[in-house]
């Protein structure tokens, strides 16, 4: 089994404040075949590309001239997000080397501090040259 | 729960699909994940790819209507998975899943989205339990 490395300490980012919309959630919905009724589990995929917190991933890869290919992605809840209500994403960045990879892990809770669930998206980060564009 | 649910039980079949460029934009606009690779058949080409991937997000997230469909005296508390590898637009997604442990207190979930190639796509995994405790 390869070793994974890191090679910084992570950085911390946020917390963000964020809303469930209500529209979006429900269009959201409906692009992957679900029920409107309910805020969908992938729904902080939207989160996730917010620029003010992408910018840093951003950032990074052009630092090193390589794109971030989504590689994993998981949600985890103690309570379901409500539409229209706001949260607090607070998201830690961890880089490793072997394999080259940025790891996001996040957390979501209420403006009151209550934890409402757990995010993690790892990114591989390849070499730019001959790939076109990232997400 | 209602009828018991044992290890190695099947989930029923879901086929998704295909989607064309217009459900690939639809999603990018509404996630914010427009990297072109999903979108662009150049992009895609360059890295060659016959068309643009869908996006994995947006078939990770699909699990979420058809784990609904199967029980919904279920809540979903996590749900994750790898992009192993490209599904391309034009593609019929098949979601299938198999239970690989199961409790009072919780079902464990392998999930697999093919695409038109033998490996999955998508492999992904669930925790379910039972409506009635909280997430």
């Amino acid at each position: 089994m390869p070793v994974e490395t890191s090679l910084e300490a992570p950085i911390a980012l946020g917390p963000f404040r964020l809303r469930v919309d209500p529209a979006r959630a429900a269009a959201y919905a409906r692009e992957i075949g679900a029920d409107e009724a309910s805020v969908p589990l992938a729904y902080p995929a939207v989160w996730l590309a917010e620029p003010e917190l992408f910018a840093k991933v951003r950032e990074l890869c052009a630092s090193l001239d390589v794109v971030p290919v989504h590689e994993s992605q998981s949600f985890a809840y103690e309570s379901p997000l409500v539409a229209g209500e706001s949260y607090d994403l607070s998201v830690t960045l961890n880089r490793e080397e072997k394999p080259p990879r940025l790891t996001l892990a996040a957390s979501i809770a209420t403006p009151s501090g209550a934890p409402c669930g757990r995010i993690e998206t790892m990114l591989r980060l390849v070499p730019r040259a001959g790939f076109g564009s990232g997400s | 729960m209602s009828a018991p649910i044992n290890v190695g039980d099947r989930l029923p079949e879901r086929v998704i699909g295909p989607f064309d460029a217009g459900a690939l934009a639809r999603y990018a606009e509404v996630s914010g994940d427009d990297n072109p690779l999903h979108l662009d058949d150049a992009v895609a080409a360059a890295i060659g790819l016959a068309a643009p991937p869908v996006h994995g997000m947006k078939l990770l997230a699909a699990f979420e209507p058809m784990l609904k469909a199967w029980r919904d005296d279920l809540v979903i508390a996590a749900l994750g998975g790898k992009f192993v590898q490209p599904i391309l637009r034009g593609e019929t997604v098949t979601l299938s899943g198999r239970v690989l442990r199961a409790s009072e207190q919780e079902i464990f979930v392998r999930l697999f989205a093919h695409g038109a190639a033998r490996a999955p796509g998508v492999i992904g995994e669930a925790t379910l339990r039972p409506a009635e405790r909280r997430l």
